[in-house]
């Protein structure tokens, strides 16, 4: 499925909604909103992935690269995921540094 | 046993079309939809490298990817064939534990996809025969 992003900052918080394949071929289209919501320094970046259906390491390196582009105390929530995006997470030992949650905000 | 085979171009517009590829024969096959993920994630790490990494610094802009898959016998195997610069996955580096426990921000990114492809399969091997590399994932059904 063809990938899709949105993105919305409000009160602070940037909210992206994704939906689709998130790999190689669609990862720039996260970074140019990673980068876009940025101007706006925002202290939370919440992820909606409930549509999300696939994600390869090339969207966990949007995950690195959203921590290095909004700063270091930015917390980030994947609220949703799908089981297998959660086991690539915990996989690779990046589970340990974002909150995945069902609702947000909770 | 029964064989299917696709070229595909080493552009990573191709990914998706790989995975779709994948998938028909894996469901049909009897893979269940975590298997067949895991299986589509590897290989789009692996298909991934072939296409940014393999094909250009050859030198090669209209490099290709033959998929081929075959089934029978409890078990599911995808080979990715190309023609770049030989490469074994399996004698690159991968985070160590160590480097897993880091903050996200410190984080180094290079090999992480070869790891989720080891990870992600019931046996991956690399062969380079004929000037070609072979990258074989093998998934029991």
């Amino acid at each position: 499925m063809s990938f899709s992003i949105t993105s919305e900052v409000t009160d602070g918080i940037a909210k992206l909604t994704l939906a689709g394949s998130l790999d190689s071929s669609s990862a720039s289209q996260m970074q140019a909103e990673i980068q876009k919501v940025a101007e706006q320094a925002p202290t939370e970046l919440v992820l909606y992935t409930k549509e999300l259906s696939f994600m390869s390491s090339a969207g966990l390196r949007m995950l690195v690269f959203a921590k290095q582009k909004l700063g270091t105390a930015v917390q980030i929530y994947i609220v949703e995921p799908q089981a297998q995006i959660v086991d690539t997470l915990q996989m690779t030992g990046i589970i340990h540094s974002v909150h995945v949650v069902d609702t947000y905000p909770a | 046993m029964s064989t299917e085979t696709q070229l595909f171009e080493a552009s990573v517009d191709a990914l998706e079309p790989i995975r779709d590829f994948v998938t028909e024969k894996s469901i049909a096959a009897g893979a269940d939809n975590k298997k067949n993920y895991m299986l589509c994630l590897a290989i789009d790490e692996i298909a991934t490298n072939i296409m940014r990494y393999g094909y250009p610094r050859a030198g090669i802009s209209d490099g290709v990817i033959n998929v081929s898959i075959t089934t029978g016998n409890g078990s599911l195997t995808v080979v990715l064939e190309d023609s770049a610069m030989p490469f074994n996955p399996l004698e690159q580096s991968v985070p160590t534990e160590e480097d897993m426990s880091k903050p996200l921000e410190e984080r180094p990114i290079g090999g992480l996809g070869i790891m989720l492809a080891k990870q992600s399969v019931d046996e991956y091997k690399y062969e380079f025969i004929g000037n070609k590399n072979r990258n074989i994932f093998i998934i029991n059904i």
